[in-house]
Order: C-alpha cells, then sequence, then structure tokens
C-alpha cells in the first residue's frame, strides 16, 4: 500500500509541475502538433514538374513552336522554352533558371533511314544523386513519349511516306531502330558526380552546426537565470549588448572551430569535394552560426526553465529536419510553407554549403543577405529581450 | 531609504521602510527568513525596482544607476551563483572582468583577495570542489575583488560553522576599517553584535534600528542591572528610588533594576538596599543577547508597544557621556 502511495505522490508531482509550466505544455503538446501539421499541410508529397528548354538543330527542320513539343506530353516535365543556341541554354541551366535541357535529335530521319538510333540528350546541372537518378528517370520517359509521337505521326502520313519514298527503304531500317527511333542520354554540367555522402554531407553540416548553436547558447542563458548569475548581471555593469556578444562571440568561435574540424573530415575523410573557396565558406558558416545563436538566444529568453529551453531546441532540430531540404525538397513544399522555412536558419546554410562545396558558387547568392537578416533580426529581439530582464524589475 | 514598499503582486515583501546608511559602518539587516531583508538588499543593488518610496544609494536612484555607481558596489548574493565547473581562480577573475578591471589589475586583485579569503591555496580547484564554507568565501572574494566602496552581503554567514562565521565577521570589520561601507543581512540575531547599527526588520517593517545597544536600551527601557542579596528581598521597596525606570524580581534574592545609566546607577542600588539592612552580593551590568533584545522587541511590537524613535536612541546625552566614557577607558 506505500507503494502505491508512493508512486502516486510521484505521479501527482511530475503531472503538476508539467502543467504548472504552460511554456513546457507548449512545447511537449502543442509545438510538436503543431509541425506536424504545417509537415502534413504543406508537404505535397509528389515533385513538382520539372522545366525544360528544347534544343533544337537550326539545321534539322524541327518545328521551333513551344505548343508543339507541349503536345509530347510527358508527366513532370513542362516546357518553358524551345531554343536553336546551345550555350545560351546552357548558360540558363547553370543560373537554375530551368532545371534541365532536351537536346532534339538533328537528324531524325536521316539517322532512321541510316538504321542508327537517334541520341535524345538530356542535360541537367545536379548534385543530388537523387535527383541525378530521377533525370536519367525521366529521359527514358521522354524518349519513350517521342517516340511514341513519332509513330503517331508515322501512322497519320505513313501512306504519304511509302508513296514518296517508296517501302522498300523502310525494310532496311532495323526492328530495335523502327521500335525505338530515339534513345535517351544524359549528360551533368555540374562540376562534380553526385554522391550520396558529398550531398548531404555539407548538409548534414548545416543542420549539427544549427543545432548545436541553438542547444548551447539556449541552456547557458537559462542555466545563469537558474544558478543566480543574472542577479549578479543585473547588480553589475554589465550590459544586455555586452552579454550577447560575449555569448555570441564565444559560442561562435566553439561552433566555428567545430565546423573547421567537421569540414576537414569530410573533405580529407569521407572526400566531400571542397570547389568552393575556404572564404566563402567560412563567411556561411559564420552567417548560419550566428544565425542559430540569435535563435537559441531567443529560446533561452522566452524559456522559463531549462527543460522548457530544451524542448524547444529539439522542436527546433525537428522543423530543421522536416523544413530545411535536408530530407526532402523544399520544393515540394506548399509555397507559404516554403516561405515560412526560410525564416530558418538551417535552409539557407545547407543550400549554400552544398553549393559551395560541390559547385565552387553560390547558385542562390541572396541566402547569404537572408542569413544575415535572420541573424540581425533575431539577435536584436534576442538583446531587446534580455535588456528588459537585466533592468531593476 | 524613505518608505521604500515593494510589492509582488498582492504581496508586500517590503513595506515602507525607512534607512540611512553612514559611510564607513557596517550595518545589519536583521531579521528572520522571509522578513524581506533579501528584497530590501536587492532594492539597494538596483535589482528590483521599489514601487513606493524613494531611494538613493551613492548619490542615485538604484533603478537608475549609472555604470560608474554600479562599478562602486560589491554584491554577494544569498545564493551560491558563481560557475560551478569553474576553478576558484578562474571565477574570482571573471567576477573581476564583470567591473571591467584590466588584465594587470586583475592579476594583482585575484591573489590579494583569495588571500584575504584564505583560498589562494585552493585556487585550481573547481567550484563545485568547494565546501560550502569555501563557497561562500569565494563569493565574498568575487563581492570584493573590485575595491568596492558599498560592500552588500546577503546572509554571507547562512549555512557556516560558527568559526567561519566569525572569519567573515572578521573581514566584514576588516572592510569598514579600510574605509568600505558595509550592508550585510543576516537570520542569525546574535550578529547584530557585529555591526555598527543595526535594523530589526519583521515582515517586511523595520522594527527597531541603531546601534546595538540603543537597540538593547530599546528592549528594556533602559540598562539592566542583575543584583543578588544574601537574604531575602523584595525589590519593590526601591520603586522611589532615583535612575530607577523598572523592577523586575527574577528570584527570591535576586532581581533586575531597568535602570538610564548602569555606571552611574550601581552604586546608588547598593546603597538603597544596604539601607533597608539587606548585603548585596554582586550588581554586575546584565548585557543581554541579542536573541533577548529581539524577543523583547517582538513582543513589544505584538503587545502594542511601538517602539519609538527616542527609545531606540535613547537618551542621547547618556549615549554621548557613555561613549566618552569608552574612549577614556
Amino acid at each position: 500500500m506505500k507503494l502505491i502511495v508512493r508512486i502516486f505522490a510521484l505521479i501527482g508531482k511530475e503531472i503538476v509541475e508539467v502543467l504548472r509550466r504552460p511554456g513546457a505544455v507548449f512545447s511537449l503538446i502543442i509545438g510538436p502538433f503543431l509541425i506536424l501539421a504545417v509537415f502534413g499541410l504543406g508537404y505535397q508529397g509528389i515533385k513538382r514538374d520539372l522545366s525544360a528548354i528544347v534544343v533544337v538543330d537550326p539545321s534539322s527542320e524541327l518545328p521551333t513552336e513551344r505548343q508543339r513539343y507541349e503536345a509530347v506530353n510527358v508527366r513532370g516535365l513542362r516546357v518553358v522554352d524551345v531554343v536553336t543556341d546551345r550555350p545560351s541554354a546552357e548558360e540558363r541551366l547553370r543560373d537554375g533558371e530551368v532545371d534541365m535541357l532536351i537536346v532534339a535529335p538533328h537528324d531524325l530521319p536521316g539517322e532512321m533511314r541510316a538504321g542508327r538510333q537517334s541520341d535524345l540528350t538530356v542535360v541537367t546541372n545536379v548534385v543530388d544523386p537523387v535527383e541525378a537518378n530521377y533525370t536519367a528517370f525521366l529521359a527514358e520517359t521522354i524518349s519513350s513519349a517521342v517516340n511514341r509521337e513519332l509513330y503517331r505521326v508515322g501512322a497519320e502520313e505513313g501512306q504519304t511516306y511509302v508513296i514518296q519514298n517508296g517501302a522498300g527503304e523502310l525494310a532496311n531500317v532495323p526492328p530495335e531502330v523502327i521500335a525505338s527511333p530515339t534513345k535517351p542520354s544524359v549528360e551533368n554540367i555540374a562540376p562534380i558526380e553526385p554522391t550520396i555522402v558529398g550531398f548531404f554531407g555539407p548538409a548534414a553540416l548545416a543542420l549539427v552546426l544549427q543545432h548545436m548553436a541553438v542547444t548551447l547558447i539556449a541552456l547557458s542563458i537559462v542555466r545563469e537565470r537558474a544558478g543566480g548569475t543574472m542577479d549578479r548581471f543585473r547588480a553589475s555593469p554589465m550590459r544586455a549588448t555586452e552579454v550577447v556578444l560575449g555569448k555570441v562571440a564565444a559560442f561562435g568561435l566553439l561552433g566555428g572551430a567545430i565546423a573547421f574540424v567537421s569540414v576537414w573530415l569530410l573533405v580529407g575523410v569521407l572526400g566531400v569535394p571542397l570547389r568552393g573557396s575556404p572564404a566563402e565558406i567560412a563567411l556561411v558558416v559564420t552567417l548560419l552560426l550566428v544565425a542559430s545563436l540569435g535563435l537559441g538566444l531567443l529560446i533561452s529568453v522566452i524559456s522559463d526553465s531549462e527543460r522548457q529551453a530544451v524542448q524547444l531546441a529539439l522542436m527546433t532540430l525537428l522543423a530543421a529536419v522536416f523544413f530545411s531540404g535536408f530530407a526532402l525538397r523544399l520544393e515540394e513544399f506548399e509555397p507559404i510553407v516554403r516561405a515560412g522555412a526560410y525564416f530558418l536558419p538551417v535552409p539557407h546554410g545547407v543550400a549554400l554549403l552544398q553549393d559551395l562545396m560541390l559547385r565552387g558558387d553560390a547558385t542562390q547568392p541572396w541566402q547569404l543577405l537572408a542569413l544575415a537578416a535572420i541573424a540581425g533580426t533575431l539577435l536584436f529581439f534576442s538583446w531587446i529581450l534580455l535588456r528588459r530582464e537585466l533592468q531593476p524589475r | 531609504m524613505q518608505g521604500v514598499t515593494r510589492q509582488f503582486g498582492e504581496t508586500v515583501a517590503v513595506a515602507g521602510i525607512d534607512l540611512e546608511v553612514r559611510p564607513g559602518t557596517v550595518v545589519g539587516i536583521v531579521g528572520p527568513s522571509g522578513s524581506g531583508k533579501t528584497t530590501a538588499i536587492r532594492m539597494i543593488t538596483g535589482s528590483i525596482a521599489p514601487t513606493g518610496g524613494r531611494g538613493e544609494v551613492l548619490g542615485e536612484p538604484p533603478a537608475a544607476f549609472h555604470r560608474g555607481t554600479r562599478r562602486r558596489i560589491g554584491y554577494m548574493p544569498q545564493k551560491f551563483s558563481l560557475y560551478p565547473d569553474l576553478t576558484v581562480l578562474e571565477n574570482v577573475d571573471f567576477a573581476a572582468s564583470l567591473y571591467g578591471l584590466l588584465f594587470w589589475r586583475r592579476w594583482a586583485r585575484r591573489r590579494a583577495v583569495l588571500e584575504l579569503v584564505e583560498l589562494w591555496d585552493v585556487r585550481g580547484r573547481r567550484a563545485r570542489d568547494l565546501s560550502g564554507g569555501m563557497q561562500r568565501r569565494l563569493e565574498l572574494a568575487a563581492a570584493l575583488v573590485h575595491e568596492p566602496d558599498l560592500v552588500v552581503l546577503d546572509e554571507p554567514t547562512a549555512g557556516l560553522d560558527p568559526i567561519l562565521r566569525e572569519t567573515v565577521w572578521q573581514e566584514v570589520h576588516r572592510l569598514r576599517d579600510t574605509g568600505a561601507t558595509v550592508l550585510v543581512t543576516t537570520q542569525y540575531v546574535t550578529e547584530a553584535e557585529q555591526c555598527d547599527e543595526v535594523v530589526l526588520i519583521v515582515d517586511g517593517r523595520v522594527l527597531a534600528s541603531g546601534t546595538p545597544d540603543e537597540l538593547r536600551r530599546a528592549a528594556f527601557g533602559g540598562e539592566v542591572l542583575d543584583v543578588t542579596t544574601k537574604e531575602l528581598f523584595d525589590a519593590a521597596h526601591l520603586g522611589t528610588a532615583p535612575g530607577i525606570r523598572h523592577i523586575r524580581q527574577t528570584g527570591p534574592r535576586d532581581f533586575q533594576l531597568v535602570v538610564d545609566d548602569a555606571g552611574e546607577a550601581s552604586a546608588d542600588a547598593v546603597q538603597a538596599v544596604s539601607g533597608d539592612g539587606v548585603e548585596v552580593v554582586s550588581v554586575r551590568e546584565h548585557r543581554a543577547s541579542f536573541e533577548e533584545v529581539f524577543t523583547e522587541l517582538v513582543r513589544r511590537e505584538l503587545d502594542g508597544e511601538n517602539v519609538t524613535a527616542d527609545e531606540v536612541a535613547g537618551d542621547e546625552v547618556a549615549a554621548a557621556e557613555r561613549a566618552d566614557r569608552e574612549r577614556a577607558a
């Protein structure tokens, strides 16, 4: 009986303790629920249509009207333009304006008459191995669709063709060429061969850096408060600005050292390419760390206990895993959710580190500014709240 | 501080206290746990703002202290609030840095202050590995490292054994002797003896304030003589004798006389008792412990006998004369 009394005493105490902290209840129940709800409502679960430019050889006599190619209905593909200048099209691909180029065969009838399959080349610029596989699959689909379209046109124009050219000419064409006049080939103009480790290494680094920075600084401030040192700060000439700068510098240096070692391990041991300049990578790491420290600082000033700070830091990690582009591409979310995700530092960190390490250049330089803006905003609000906390109450 | 009040919601932690601290003195805020001592201290350090009344510390309202003023204050919180994972030396160095001491000055001061509190030999030990007494001394070192003019110590002797408490008080007196003003709280009423001025605080209100001797006088209405006679004696016979304020029979041969001045009244008492044909065995000034003083003052407060300022101050002339005698001695 006494055993039950003691057990029930503990049960009651723990439940009451949790319920008496509204912030803890929020972060325990409402927080994860909200993240999952946003994920469930915002994730479409289907890949968005890839945009493509069709490149035709001027001498091929192929049509250049976009509508003609839209008729070749390929699921997951959207033809946005038809051009005859391949170099300028590749430039647009490098700039991220489109996802792929489809280079049409320059002499399909001639190749067919000669009994050869024509190459239908899909050019991409991806460092993500999953995307690379998808592109190869899509190239097959495109080729099949083109072949189907050729059959359809052939069926319509077949009688005329036989009358004009004679049936004997087609008799010399091998059956596999008749079955598949085009065959897919894929070219990737990205500077590296996509690999799992190469692609996910920089993303994991960004994720780890954000979580480490958020957790370290959040716990640090909460412990200062619980240990009574905030009271000491309040009685001393210490100002909120100095607390913020001191904490950010300390954990920034610590995070910087961890980032340095991590990059060294990624490159030296795991063989992740390092194409960007160390200075640019250091800039991204610095901005990512400062923005993450701002997030952690904000968590610490709104948390009323260490437990709540830990829960909020873990929720931030959960949100980062879902909405950073680490596991799921941000393009697959509803636009509003995607916009919300960009308020976290980590999506920018993931994209920038992947770009700089794998491509050698940032494809979306605005993300540097976004990181700086997030850092500035979070630090400003944290400073305001901390300043209020350090003032006589 | 004049009429300073602090409320937390409906709870009044400090109710209109007046407090004046003379530079270069040790002022003790004495009272039981939960009486409002720490709240008063935190208003003095500017950690919390009063909800009523006004006060000035070092010439400024604490809630609007300039940084320069904060640098002149050393604060030792009631709770251990240093960093358990830092060593003794690192903690003191950090505390000195909070007050902006440059490296060379910190270098000198941290050694000086750790030697003062006898922690220099354990300077490499982590704070978490120190005993409770050592942690309090480390807190004291952190409060003193920047050589403040005003030292505010919140229960520096709480949880210490009597020997360490004595050590802390020696240090407090040494600080006072170097010209610092020390404001200290304690729940041990007996420690009021260690202070130059005492403020007794109960339920957020100042019960009495003054020097320890003035409070004794206030508690008992004057100085107290313990008289023992050889035979049975009814002390009520002395009721009309000059200089006697109050008589209390404590036994068949023992009684107490409350007088204006114990030195002058001793001879008169012996003469008066002898006049009744009774031999006096001993006459001694009764130096009441502060527990007695505190109990008496609280009893008087509960009985509605307000301790007036005049009572606390006593007869200023008598006090001045007593001081003269002490100086002459």
